[in-house]
């Protein structure tokens, strides 16, 4: 059973939160252990892995973009982001933006940041913090919505459009965690946030 | 998580990183990159344009220690190769010469992407210059 079947919902990005947040209530009480304890061992166990189950769904689903990425790890049947058979690709153009940017970073980390590198890194920062979230608002927003609406022969094309649009996310998300461990390394004995 | 000791040493001193200029004849560039981590990696190769032969290589990566790794290690490898040998190159080859652990086998991938890339840039210009 999917995580969709779990709540009875279609395999669709539009979920009403107040419902799904009820239903999630309902089934927590319906498989929840206190209740079961006069239950036989096996209908126990079963209660126990229903619990189990329906927590899982609920985390994957009321998050409109773990959402769209339980979506794809199932539609591609696959678990785990690593196992990716066909690698979501970002624009080349903004490959080129963001190693050029992490250049100019390690450039203006060499240098010592100084006010004005500093100044022209907090402008990078907030403007690629806008363009993220203008990112999610289009995954969740109007990327959502042409899943929702395709027709067997589009399905394919708007899932390629959500996992698109999640990798320039991840890939500007990357760079911006990255502006923002350089300005508070340099700022304060701050300890920094190193990947992996 | 430790890395292996050939790992460290190739983040420690990371062999052949810099850049060719993109247009310069015989130049292949492969810029690539993994979502899941955020990674980028920019690998190029100089080709000798007479005997097919990979004269030099440079990379530069933005990533972890296993990304960088993999790239360094792909130019020690590429360089010296003819492209036809250059692109039977496969990710297992660095997973195994590494010791990459199964959660860092996608820097290999990366690195491998990378020469693909950059063998399939330099094909596309050295037609383009041929059919001149």
């Amino acid at each position: 059973m999917n995580y969709f079947e779990v709540f009875g919902l279609d395999r669709k990005l539009g979920i009403d939160q107040a419902a799904l947040q009820a239903r999630f209530y309902e089934l927590s009480r319906r498989w929840h252990p206190d209740y079961q304890h006069a239950a036989p061992p096996d209908e126990q166990a079963r209660a126990l892995e229903q619990s189990a189950l329906v927590n899982a769904a609920y985390r994957a689903l009321r998050d409109p973009i773990a959402r769209i990425e339980y979506l794809i790890r199932l539609e591609e049947g696959r678990e785990t982001k690593e196992g990716a058979a066909v690698k979501p690709q970002a624009p080349p153009e903004l490959l080129e933006e963001i190693f050029e940017l992490q250049e100019m970073l390690q450039d203006a980390k060499a240098g010592g940041l100084d006010q004005a590198s500093r100044a022209r890194l907090v402008a990078e920062r907030d403007a690629l913090a806008a363009r993220q979230r203008e990112e999610s608002a289009r995954l969740t927003g109007p990327l959502s919505a042409r899943w929702d609406d395709a027709g067997p022969a589009d399905r394919r094309q708007a899932l390629d459009a959500l996992k698109r649009s999640l990798a320039t996310r991840a890939y500007l998300r990357t760079v911006i965690d990255d502006l923002n461990a350089a300005l508070e390394e340099t700022q304060e004995d701050h300890v920094p946030h190193h990947r992996h | 998580m430790a890395y292996s000791e050939k790992v460290v040493d190739h983040y420690n001193n990371p062999r052949n990183v810099g850049s060719f200029t993109k247009d310069t004849p015989g130049i292949g560039t492969g810029l690539v990159g993994a979502p899941e981590c955020g990674d980028v990696m920019k690998l190029q190769i100089k080709v000798n344009l007479e005997t097919g032969v990979i004269e030099d290589a440079k990379f530069k990566t933005f990533g972890c220690g296993s990304a960088i790794a993999s790239s360094s290690l792909a130019t020690e490898w590429l360089k010296g190769r003819t492209i036809d040998e250059a692109a039977k190159i496969k990710n297992t080859d660095i997973v195994n010469e590494l010791k990459l652990p199964p959660v860092k086998i996608h820097c290999s991938v990366l690195a491998e992407d990378a020469i693909k890339a950059a063998l399939a840039d330099y094909k596309t210009k050295n037609a383009e210059t041929a059919a001149r």
